[in-house]
């Protein structure tokens, strides 16, 4: 029997290649329609709230632009936690933390997007602002109205941790540059003020969510210690006048940064959709979500429609005191840096 | 300093309300109070001690939980009694609670607080750390040792399987022999390393030396697009493809005789549309039918192979379409004078073909000369399956299309050998039939009346040897030039690890049957009937 592998050839190829399309017709891979998009928005601690509403707008806002259905996923932690989720694989189109200096990390370990990312974005890549202010329980029963008050015996203080929380590390700065500035830039007594406020500090959560939930559920401290956006939210999630927010005489400057991450989007086919998504942040509608969940929005007359809830205060940048984020982690929160000396000598 | 202060609501914290309208209350329960208070303390200062000395240590978390629990309840009950005492008050006891004491109870709430709390938080981050450390696991699917992101696994897998032939209405010249054989025993190591490679390494040492069945690492990058290089199953045979644990009989049918087990090469594959289509396509050192290659060549000579196999259905909502299965498979090579191009030699002493109970009746045997593989060698193999609920059905055909040589004559030919398949199967004890196997709903426990999942299976198959290859290339009295064979079995699924096999299998022979006492004239003498029983233990 001789058998024509042409003709064999011929028919199989007919017959698969009609099957093949029948195939992906009824799978649904050639009709046209729009597509479905997914972004995973990796964030710090707190912002649960803003990306749940901003998420809402964004899609909607997309879905009428372009005809995609878009899904965004939140993932919240320590911010520190969450640069270094995103640095062991976790694949985030976007990353919006708590500091800089988490997004560095990634930039530089991972090299998933350029050391400069920073510049690609108005304000530093900050769209909206947020500072350290204390939150008190009511009828502020210890009498605490500014730093010195926090470093008093007999008072427990609630941040969180250094290590892991962006939140902590800017409460940690700003102390230390309140003791900076009340005593003439004298190092030695900001570290002895620091180590005196850690030394009333019973409970070190890993995310300023976390140290919320001490203070607020479990009753723990009479301060908690972080995030204005988490006091305020704090204050009107109790409903029942349970806490008070003292706004301290100085504060620090806290920029919250937001930026794609390039090689990840790339994969996954946002890289558009992603920088759509920060870019609307900055917009009149973006900021005023920021505002109603209590963070500082940069738009000015966003910022103006909000400014009963946000006084004005005394602010000092991380650049001015410290240097910047590279220094002031390498100086304080890396290992052996001041932070691990001032829990050695509490131990 | 700024200070937000809203609304005059009450705060909830009892320790921050202290009772300041005690309205006199018995000295003994002050002192009580006191008593207990100062060994509230204490026992507070020793829980501390205690959670700092002992943080890992559960038996030490336990004590502490419950020593809180005795600190709550003793606090519940002087709160308790302090109520109970200014209801009802007594003659002469107007002294209000000092306040010292009641600062005393708030210390001690907070101390228990801050204990539990920093305990919950101890809980998370031991959590946190199991997360963080390597997993092992042991089970039906062998032992795999992964790091915690589960990047990095380690396998070790194993097959064995244990046969018994026995030939039934042999002549004595037949050489089918009734034993016990070792078919199967390997060792199966696989893995993953940095999240997308993989990879596999199975030697066998069931034959008379050990051999490497297996070697190869293949690259994930998108389940569409998979790299794979090193020693694999080729992409043409259906059957062929599918895993020596779940085939429905000890031997697979005759139509795999025209594909190569393995091959050595480099292979791009993946699955479209989440499997409704899957494709390979490859570049090989090539093999000959039915044969393993050597793990090296030096041949200019290579085969580039393909398959396209499609599932249309299996994502819509056809139930009973939903396993069907259809593709084809092919190969090409232009092989120059290679003996190892030609069939395997498994049963014979020339290349060649062979049955169920793996017994050559066809041999590349002229009565002068030798044959080599010399020339175009294509495959063509138009297959499908069809499974539905505990029923199964695979159909395969194949052409094996090959350039020869006698090199005494130099005669010639392309000798177009063919084979087809029909198997099926019906899961008795009802469980799903597939192409991957059975998962017995009850796993084997005779103590609780469970018997695993039982198997009923038949096969018919065919091979066709071209009519040109006899006289020049192969010997008309000695090799059958056609064999029909048809089986039926039996299988028993213990469980997921365990099986029994059992089958008899009848395969009868056009043309050969000459005298002689090896193979395949004594094979193709009569039909063979051979009863095949397997044991088979994969992990």
């Amino acid at each position: 029997m001789k058998i024509r592998m042409k003709t064999i050839l011929k028919t199989t190829a007919g017959l698969l290649g009609g099957a093949l399309v029948v195939a992906l017709v009824l799978s649904g891979s050639v009709t046209a329609q729009a597509k479905d998009l997914k972004l995973l928005n990796v964030s710090y601690d707190p912002t649960r709230e803003l990306y749940q509403d901003f998420n809402a707008a964004f899609a909607k806002y997309w879905k009428d632009k372009t005809g995609d259905t878009l899904k965004i996923e939140q993932s919240h932690g320590g911010s520190g936690k969450q640069a270094r989720a995103v640095i062991d694989g976790l694949e985030a189109d976007i990353v919006t933390l708590a500091l800089a200096y988490d997004v560095d990390a990634i930039a530089e370990k991972a090299r998933l997007l350029p050391v400069d990312w920073q510049k690609r974005l108005p304000n530093n890549s900050a769209p909206y602002t947020s500072t350290i202010v204390f939150l008190v329980r009511k009828g502020n029963p210890k009498g605490i109205k500014d730093w010195d008050d926090l470093v008093k015996p007999n008072i427990g203080i609630i941040p969180a941790n250094p290590k892991t929380s962006g939140a902590a590390r800017w409460t940690y700065l700003a102390a230390w540059g309140y003791a900076l500035k009340k005593n003439g830039g004298d190092e030695a007594k900001a570290k002895e003020f620091v180590t005196k406020f850690y030394k009333n500090v019973p409970v070190l959560d890993t995310g300023a969510r976390g140290a919320t939930t001490t203070f607020v559920q479990r009753g723990i401290g009479d301060v908690l210690v972080g995030w204005e956006n988490e006091a305020i939210l704090s204050l009107a999630e109790s409903g029942k006048g349970e806490f008070e927010i003292v706004w301290p005489s100085l504060s620090i400057l806290a920029e919250p940064p937001v930026t794609v991450v390039d090689k990840n989007a790339k994969r996954r086919g946002t890289e558009v959709v992603a920088k759509a998504y920060l870019e609307y942040l900055y917009t009149p509608e973006g900021q005023e979500i920021a505002a109603k969940r209590h963070y500082r929005p940069r738009n000015v007359a966003v910022a103006e429609k909000y400014a009963a809830e946000f006084p004005k205060l005394n602010l000092f940048t991380i650049d001015e005191v410290f240097g910047g984020w590279q220094k002031a982690q390498k100086a304080h929160f890396a290992d052996g840096g001041s932070f691990d000396q001032i829990q050695q000598a509490k131990r | 300093m700024m200070i937000c202060r809203p609304g005059r609501l009450e705060a909830i914290q009892k320790y921050r309300r202290p009772d300041r309208d005690s309205g006199g209350r018995p000295e003994k329960i002050k002192m009580k109070l006191k008593t207990i208070i100062a060994a509230g303390l204490i026992l507070a200062v020793q829980l501390g001690i205690t959670a700092a000395r002992a943080q890992t240590s559960e038996v030490d978390v336990n004590a502490l939980l419950q020593r809180i629990q005795e600190l709550e309840q003793k606090v519940k009950a002087i709160e308790l009694e302090k109520k109970t005492a200014t209801s009802e008050p007594t003659p002469n006891t107007t002294a209000s609670v000092p306040s010292a004491d009641t600062n005393s109870i708030r210390e001690l709430d907070q101390k228990i607080r801050v204990l539990e709390r920093n305990q919950e938080l101890a809980t998370e981050a031991a959590e946190a750390r199991a997360k963080e450390t390597p997993r092992l696991s042991v089970g039906n699917g062998g032992f795999a040792l992964s790091s915690a992101d589960t990047n990095f696994v380690l396998k070790l897998r194993g097959l064995v399987q244990i046969d018994t032939r026995t030939f039934l209405d042999d002549n004595s010249a037949s050489v089918g022999n009734d034993g016990f054989v070792v078919r199967r025993a390997r060792p199966i190591l696989e893995g993953t390393v940095y999240r997308d490679f993989d990879f596999q390494l199975t030697p066998d040492f069931a034959g008379s030396s050990a051999t490497l069945v297996d070697a190869w690492v293949n690259y994930r990058y998108r389940p569409e697009l998979q790299f794979r290089i090193g020693k694999m199953k080729g992409p043409v045979g259906l059957e062929n493809l599918q895993a020596d644990t779940v085939g429905s009989f000890n031997e697979r049918s005759m139509v795999s005789a025209l594909v190569p087990v393995r091959n050595i090469g480099f292979q791009l594959g993946g699955d479209l549309g989440g499997g409704i289509a899957s494709y390979a396509l490859g570049i090989y050192n090539g093999a000959g039918d039915g044969r393993n290659p050597a793990n090296n060549d030096f041949n200019d000579a290579k085969e580039y192979a393909g398959r396209l196999f499609l599932q249309p259905f299996k994502k819509s909502s056809l139930a009973g379409l939903q396993g069907l299965g259809f593709g084809v498979g092919g190969s090409y090579a232009d092989v120059t004078a290679n003996v190892n191009g030609l069939p395997n030699t498994t049963g014979g002493t020339l290349p060649g073909y062979t049955t169920s109970g793996l017994q050559q009746f066809f041999a590349y045997n002229p009565a002068a000369g030798a044959v080599m593989a010399d020339g175009v060698h294509w495959r063509l193999s138009p297959q499908g399956y069809y499974y539905y609920g505990s029923f199964g059905l695979l159909g395969e055909y194949v052409v094996s299309d090959q350039g020869v040589l006698n090199t005494t004559s130099l005669a010639r030919a392309n000798l177009a050998q063919t084979a087809w398949q029909v198997s099926a199967q019906w899961v008795l004890t009802g469980e799903a039939a597939s192409f991957t196997g059975i998962t017995p709903q009850r796993a084997f426990d005779p103590r609780n009346g469970n018997w695993g999942a039982w198997q009923l299976v038949a096969r018919y198959a065919q091979l066709d040897i071209d009519s040109d290859t006899f006289g020049s290339f192969a010997n008309p009295v000695t090799s059958a030039n056609s064999a029909q064979g048809w089986s039926v079995g039996l299988n028993w699924w213990l469980n997921r690890n365990l099986r029994v096999l059992t089958s008899y299998s009848r395969t009868s022979f056009d043309g050969g049957g000459g005298p002689g006492l090896t193979a395949p004239a004594a094979v193709t003498q009569q039909p063979e009937q051979v009863f095949l029983t397997r044991v088979q233990l994969s992990f």
